[in-house]
């Protein structure tokens, strides 16, 4: 089960990064999206304005449209944000690939912005520090 | 001023191949033991440029890389405006020979990643008399699309970004991070469609499959190289690979990805070292 709260922190951390990090902003300038994270059963909508993270709300909720979603579980999550992951928790295509993760909606929108997508989903990798 | 030249050169040959003349860029260096070096899918050379610089190996072995048709410096054909390419298993075995028939090598060692290690398979199946041995890195005798091959070439998306971005999950961690970049560049650069015709050969061609055991590594010894991070040829899709030929060989290399030869050069050396020295005398690997 995921911990909601040290979710929230490391998304905001991720955010903090994402505004640190100029090449992302001018990657992500045409990606105003919003892309749901479920872990186990917990949800959380990323709210994506050109290239910024503009907001970070908890679901669950059925009102909420998407774009795209990645789900994942807890444990794969917190092996994929290791420093150094393992085989197939390296990246959100090796947690699909080992059957630990999936991608629903709009996938091209996906690929599209993959770049953009993957590194902001990086900057969880490490040690949480509150 | 520091400028520091390389010992690769670089030349065109234009020859047949299938009927159909091709423009072929190669670059060289070293002198002894020939090895023809085959990229991989949506890339060129330039993936084995750390091979060709080696003070150690090119004392002792020639090492040969071309560009495939449509990749690269080697221009489509003629007409390609009006194509769609899809590679096929016949026109890269003739791509390969046709190559080594200009360049008049006698029985080179075959060395080739992802697509150019199917190929090795395939001409370790069907040539084995014309090369020396064959180092087939993340090579298996199939491996299906996890993934719609059509999304690497469409008119609302870009084609080479894009393909960088998803073929980065084959690369692992431990690589440095320029060399991983540098990898992904070779990528972006490839022309539309080109990724799209590559891996049509690649996931689409089982004609492998049933035939392995008939490979003769007698006549000459083949070595399968996997990166522990491949994602599609996975280490488990060597192993079976590797298991269905009779005397074959594996190296798993930890912290590799998939394309091991230019995403992390200095981890790589030792494992093709050691592949070389299994090239030496045919069976050798048994």
């Amino acid at each position: 089960m995921a911990d909601t709260s040290d979710l929230i922190v490391r998304f905001e951390r991720m955010r903090t990064n994402l505004n640190r990090t100029p090449h992302l902003r001018r990657l992500g300038a045409l990606f105003s999206e919003t892309v749901l994270i479920q872990i186990d059963d917990e949800e959380f909508y990323l709210f994506f304005d050109k290239g910024q993270l503009a907001r970070i709300e908890p679901g669950p909720s059925r009102k909420t449209p998407w774009r795209f979603a990645l789900r994942t579980d807890a444990d794969a999550l917190a092996r994929f944000w290791e420093p150094m992951p393992a085989p197939g928790f390296h990246d959100i295509f090796g947690l699909i690939k080992i059957g630990r993760g999936r991608i629903d909606g709009d996938i091209l929108c996906l690929v599209k912005n993959l770049r953009f997508f993957k590194e902001f989903m990086d900057f969880g990798r490490g040690e949480l520090t509150v | 001023m520091n400028a520091v030249f390389e010992p690769i050169t670089g030349r065109y040959v234009t020859l047949d191949i299938s009927g159909v003349t091709q423009r072929i860029y190669f670059e060289e260096a070293g002198q002894g033991t020939p090895v023809v070096c085959f990229h991989t899918a949506g890339s060129d050379n330039r993936q084995w440029r750390f091979i060709l610089n080696d003070d150690e190996l090119t004392r002792t072995h020639r090492f040969i890389a071309p560009d495939m048709p449509w990749h690269g410096k080697s221009l489509p054909p003629a007409g390609w405006q009006t194509q769609q390419y899809d590679l096929t298993t016949k026109t890269y075995m003739d791509t390969v020979l046709a190559f080594c028939d200009a360049l008049e090598l006698d029985r080179p060692i075959f060395a080739g990643c992802s697509m150019g290690g199917r190929i090795a398979l395939q001409l370790a199946l069907h040539h084995p008399d014309r090369f020396a041995g064959f180092i087939a890195i993340e090579a298996s005798d199939f491996q299906p699309a996890w993934y719609d091959i059509d999304w690497f070439h469409r008119p609302d998306a870009p084609g080479g970004e894009m393909g960088a971005a998803l073929i980065s999950a084959n690369i692992a961690p431990q690589s440095p991070e320029v060399e991983r970049w540098n990898t992904q560049w070779l990528f972006m650069q490839s022309g539309p469609g080109v990724v799209r015709g590559d891996l049509s050969f690649y996931t689409r061609d089982d004609s492998l499959v049933g035939q392995l055991h008939r490979i003769d590594t007698a006549k000459a010894p083949v070595h399968i190289m996997v990166g522990e991070y491949d994602l599609t040829c996975t280490p488990e899709d060597a192993r079976r690979t590797a298991e269905a030929i009779p005397g074959a060989t594996l190296d798993v290399m930890p912290g590799i990805g998939h394309f091991p030869m230019s995403e992390n050069p200095e981890r790589f050396h030792p494992h093709f070292v050691s592949a070389l020295t299994r090239m030496a005398e045919p069976g050798s690997g048994q």
